[in-house]
């Protein structure tokens, strides 16, 4: 369509000269003043700070003409100063979220914010987003961007000083290793190792501007929010785990067994320590998780062949959402469990192909002492128990009774001792 | 000359046949087979003991413990079937067809077995002599058919737990909770025994200890004969056929492997009782 394509070439060609203007309108602002007469020159700033290093208040023109502010001009955040020089003292910029209003809205509702404003020690949009160099948080070189935010928050987050003063608490130890944990999770080598962007970072779970501790209702990392945190990139999992047991119970806030909540993702997959679903020892760390819950099932399955190759740290026998499914987990008398009468043979099928009706009738939570449940495995287990209580037992008498016998003939056989003679006898 | 330390080799001789080679051979590979099946199976069936992840690693993991314990099945079951096969051809070959299922030379259980087993307590309580034994007591007829029904149901049972899907064709599944079940009580019941009764038995009694090579050497003295065996030699002696049972004495480096292999097995018994004693009662 030659029309459309005429008019884009009008649009590139005006953003390509308004971006070459973009050096004089930043540094005039409208107003006349020259800042760049000053600010741009080091030697001058240097003598008029009194310090030694480069100056906080050397700003060059080219430090800010390519960053998202470049087409700013200094005094529209810097309107006092504008105006004039002298520069009224302890004049401030202009709030960021003069432009930024959600942003500042989310930060505001925030724990930083909120220790800013108890302690004065917390970040700041400068502090995460720099003052002269904001770049966009897709930008290689903004703190902001996504291979950069662990570094950034570890900036804090992993500094014992600061860790130390705020995460004291015994319940809060995760909080204190949690960046340097993040670094060795599938999420953090992602980043790190395969330099993937996509990977979560600290932002995607905690927020960017609203963080919030996770006993905290409107957190993201709240036990009622983090599927939905989870679920912004695990959409497909987020879908099953709704419409499983556990989703249900979540939503309708039912507690199970021992007053414990429905799992939530960290649950298993913890959170600074989430690795690949392969990696066996992190797998008998999710059997001991449902087992916290299922108590009778987690015992029953230790007696099976599956439980105790489990217990041994291998990794292929069926565990607990081998059968059950990972997060699709449903009661057997649910049509759509994988563990409903119907399913089951398919279900065993996927470890054992030949599985048929009558192999899928096998006991995978066979109980010897629940009689009324299992009178067959009860009577064998009996039966067992008898038949190795009376063979040890009688032959264990055979072998002390002969002990005995020999002892006793030993010393009737003795030859007399010498008289003993006691003393004052 | 020194005492030697086997009970089987002191005393006055000459030497007697007691075991043939195929027998001893079978016994040493119902020895190293039950040591493989063994060591194989309790960390699976005591997974929760301390020792067991150390152990399932030391034989090579999860995986070449199975394999173990599968060859040594096949090896258990490779004896089975030449043991009968052997009894069977001794059956065709003696003139006597009954002497092998009675009298003096049988391994089936008969009223004297069951005399001696109650003079034996009244002996144990000092009431009566000690009874004296044929060839075979009844502590030798029990553990040879312990084995028969052991090979059977552990055998049966394990190989149900090997082939599920094919034994599924006309079993149900809650067959193999009850195998489970049956494989790991009776395997223990095994274990248990040899590891104990049996070597008390043949062992570690004052009158034996600290060993027995006979099962080894295949031989005794005539002395150890009159001992433990008095009604058969007396037999022999009356039926004029000592002479013909007349041995070699075992030579030098045959009875100390002999010695060897048997202080290795005891002191691997006692010690795999020991894992399971610490298992069970920790």
């Amino acid at each position: 369509m030659p029309r459309t394509s005429r008019s884009l070439g009008w649009v590139m060609l005006a953003l390509v000269l308004g971006g070459g203007g973009g050096t004089v309108a930043w540094a005039q602002g409208g107003t006349g003043v020259e800042c760049q007469l000053c600010h741009g020159d080091r030697d001058f700033m240097r003598a008029a700070s009194g310090q030694d290093t480069t100056p906080r208040l050397y700003v060059t023109d080219s430090l800010v003409r390519d960053t998202r502010h470049g087409r700013l001009a200094c005094g529209s955040c810097h309107p006092q100063q504008a105006v004039g020089y002298p520069h009224g003292a302890g004049a401030k910029a202009v709030p960021c979220q003069t432009c930024h209003a959600q942003a500042g809205l989310d930060w505001a509702g925030s724990i930083h914010a909120r220790n800013v404003a108890d302690r004065g020690d917390a970040p700041t949009c400068v502090s995460c987003h720099g003052s002269h160099t904001v770049y966009g948080a897709d930008d290689r070189r903004s703190p902001t961007y996504a291979l950069n935010v662990a570094s950034l928050c570890g900036g804090c987050h992993a500094d014992p000083r600061i860790v130390g003063t705020y995460f004291m608490a015994p319940e809060e130890a995760q909080a204190r290793e949690a960046v340097g944990q993040y670094y060795q999770t599938v999420h953090g080598a992602a980043l790190t190792r395969a330099g993937l962007v996509v990977s979560a970072t600290c932002n995607d779970c905690h927020g960017a501007h609203r963080v919030l501790p996770g006993e905290e209702a409107r957190s993201s990392v709240n036990r009622q929010n983090i599927a939905a945190t989870c679920g912004v990139c695990h959409a497909g999992v987020l879908e099953v785990y709704q419409g499983s047991a556990h989703g249900a119970a979540l939503r309708e806030r039912r507690m199970g067994a021992g007053g414990a909540p429905a799992p939530v993702c960290t649950d298993c997959h913890t959170s600074h320590g989430i690795v690949r679903a392969s990696d066996p020892r992190w797998f008998a760390g999710v059997v001991e998780e449902c087992g916290a819950c299922h108590q009778r099932l987690y015992q029953t399955y230790f007696d099976t062949y599956h439980g105790k190759a489990t217990k041994l740290g291998f990794g292929l026998t069926a565990k607990c959402s081998d059968c059950h499914t990972a997060h699709d987990v449903r009661p057997a008398s649910d049509p759509q469990s994988s563990v409903y009468p119907l399913n089951l043979v398919a279900t065993c099928a996927r470890c054992h192909p030949d599985a048929n009706a009558n192999f899928v009738q096998y006991y995978a939570h066979g109980d010897v002492r629940d009689r009324a449940r299992y009178p067959v495995l009860f009577w064998v287990w009996a039966l067992m128990t008898t038949l190795l209580a009376s063979v040890f037992l009688f032959f264990g008498l055979h072998t002390v009774l002969w002990v005995g016998r020999l002892a006793v003939n030993r010393v009737r056989s003795r030859p007399p001792a010498e008289p003993v003679h006691r003393e004052g006898a | 000359m020194t005492r030697p330390l086997s009970v089987a080799d002191q005393g006055d001789g000459p030497y007697v046949w007691r075991f043939t080679t195929v027998d001893r051979t079978l016994h040493a590979l119902v020895m190293i087979s039950f040591f493989g099946l063994v060591l194989t199976g309790i960390p699976l069936h005591f997974s929760y003991a301390p020792w067991a992840r150390g152990l399932v690693r030391a034989l090579g993991g999860f995986q070449a413990a199975g394999l173990i314990h599968r060859l040594c099945a096949i090896i258990t079951f490779g004896y089975f079937v030449v043991h009968i096969a052997s009894v069977l051809h001794s059956w065709i070959r003696r003139p006597d067809k009954l002497g092998i299922v009675w009298g003096p030379d049988s391994m089936v259980p008969q009223p004297k077995d069951v005399r001696d087993v109650i003079q034996m307590f009244q002996w144990f309580l000092g009431r009566g002599p000690r009874p004296r034994f044929d060839r075979f007591s009844y502590m030798e007829k029990f553990d040879y058919l312990a084995v028969f029904w052991g090979v059977a149901i552990i055998g049966g049972s394990g190989l149900l737990l090997w082939f599920p899907e094919f034994f599924a064709r006309f079993l149900p599944g809650w067959a193999f909770n009850v195998a489970t079940i049956v494989h790991g009580d009776e395997a223990l019941l095994a274990l248990g025994f040899i590891f104990t009764i049996h070597f008390f038995n043949v062992h570690l009694r004052p009158e034996k200890f600290p060993i027995d090579l006979v099962i080894f050497t295949g031989r005794s003295t005539t002395a150890y004969l009159k001992e433990e065996h008095p009604l058969q030699y007396e037999r022999l002696l009356r039926e004029g056929r000592l002479e013909q049972m007349t041995a070699p004495a075992p030579s030098r480096t045959f009875y100390l492997w002999s010695l060897v292999l048997g202080f290795a097995s005891l002191a691997l018994g006692i010690t795999i009782i020991v894992l399971v004693l610490w298992a069970t009662f920790r």
